[in-house]
């Protein structure tokens, strides 16, 4: 995220220029295409319909998209069914109530999995993370853990998630620009319990009418000014020197 | 991957909207009465349940089955979601799954549209 003050450091020593929005600055910067977004490894909550409907990404590395997200962990709640143990694996369907998903959970012959596994049945609600893989067109989940559900507010809290999440990332995705960073960054970054960083203000966000004077030039004015104090206080401190007239400065340091 | 089945979120309000569908709601306060189960919907609703739970009644219980009619339910499935549960809260998700916000319904209750077509004459 770029932050505030190094979009001024950029437009003040840059060699001038305008100051090019945050949209364009990200479109030049590869770190920020949504493809390799390196927080695409979060969990997300989800349900099955979801994950029913998702498209698959069209570059080669088969990725799942929800929402415009790229998805690769997810957290869901259901019920299982049908859970067949075998010797390097368990098989089970979750049903969250929208569908149902198949799963499975590879059981390395470690004590703690299989005693992880032999503690959920039939008809028990659990919670369950894994990794969404599609294979032959068909999305499976390869769960890394699946946990008995005792508090029975946690299948509430996550369809409440399961919403939250979801509109959060459609609504960001159509206001485009600069929410759209946020969208890809935040959702699957922060844990849901640790809630949501709100898109940046813009430049214009806020609302100013003065006489005479129209917001935006108002505001334009604002900033001038606020470059010309810095422009007054390197000056007094010799860090600039005005050259042919009293508009044109010279750095002492670079020349 | 299957997403024939799904049982929607209901409480007592958005129950008649899917006679004849899968539904999930949790009842509480519930008495056996004559081969039934009487309790009430988290917005307080008397709902009635076609079948007994297999284990012992608890304050809060989730049923999922068919609905039948406007009031009741034919039970497949009995959870125990025991006796401290937020129902106030079980209800407000019904109602942003159903009502107040259908467009948050997609993402939860992936059959809402048929069902209501459903249910009008």
């Amino acid at each position: 995220m770029y932050s505030t003050t190094q979009f001024d450091g950029n437009v003040a020593f840059s060699g001038g220029g305008f100051m090019p929005s945050q949209a364009t600055q990200s479109a030049a910067d590869p770190s920020f295409s949504p493809a390799k977004n390196r927080d695409a490894q979060g969990l997300l909550p989800l349900t099955v319909k979801q994950i029913s409907e998702a498209l698959l990404s069209s570059d080669d590395k088969s990725n799942i998209l929800i929402d415009g997200v790229d998805v690769n962990n997810v957290t869901l709640v259901g019920m299982i069914l049908n859970k067949t143990p075998r010797v390097t694996d368990v098989s089970f369907k979750l049903d969250d109530g929208t569908g149902l998903v198949y799963c499975t959970r590879w059981v390395n012959g470690e004590a703690s999995e299989t005693r992880e596994m032999d503690a959920v049945e039939d008809g028990m609600y659990v919670r369950v993370h894994g990794h969404l893989k599609s294979f032959q067109g068909k999305k499976q989940l390869v769960a890394f853990a699946v946990r008995p559900i005792t508090d029975f507010n946690e299948i509430t809290t996550h369809f409440l998630e399961c919403i939250y999440v979801h509109l959060y990332n459609t609504k960001s995705t159509l206001q485009g620009g600069i929410s759209t960073q946020t969208a890809m960054i935040n959702p699957v970054t922060n844990t849901p319990s640790k809630g949501y960083q709100a898109p940046p203000e813009t430049e214009f966000s806020g609302q100013y009418s003065v006489e005479g004077v129209k917001s935006i030039d108002q505001r334009v004015l604002d900033y001038m000014n606020s470059i010309l104090e810095a422009f007054k206080s390197l000056e007094a401190e010799g860090l600039i020197y005005s050259t042919v007239d009293e508009w044109h400065y010279k750095s002492t340091a670079n020349g | 991957m299957d997403t024939s089945k799904p049982a929607a979120f209901v409480n007592g309000e958005f129950l008649p909207m899917y006679v004849g569908r899968r539904v999930r709601a949790v009842v509480q306060n519930v008495q056996p009465a004559a081969g039934v189960t009487r309790g009430n919907t988290t917005d307080e609703r008397p709902l009635i349940i076609k079948g007994s739970p297999p284990f012992q009644l608890t304050t809060y219980m989730e049923v999922i089955g068919i609905a039948d009619t406007n009031q009741s339910i034919q039970a497949e499935k009995w959870t125990s979601f025991g006796n401290t549960f937020d129902a106030s809260t079980y209800n407000q998700l019904c109602r942003l799954a159903n009502g107040e916000h259908k467009n948050f319904a997609p993402a939860i209750c992936p059959k809402l549209q048929p069902a209501i077509d459903a249910s009008l004459p």
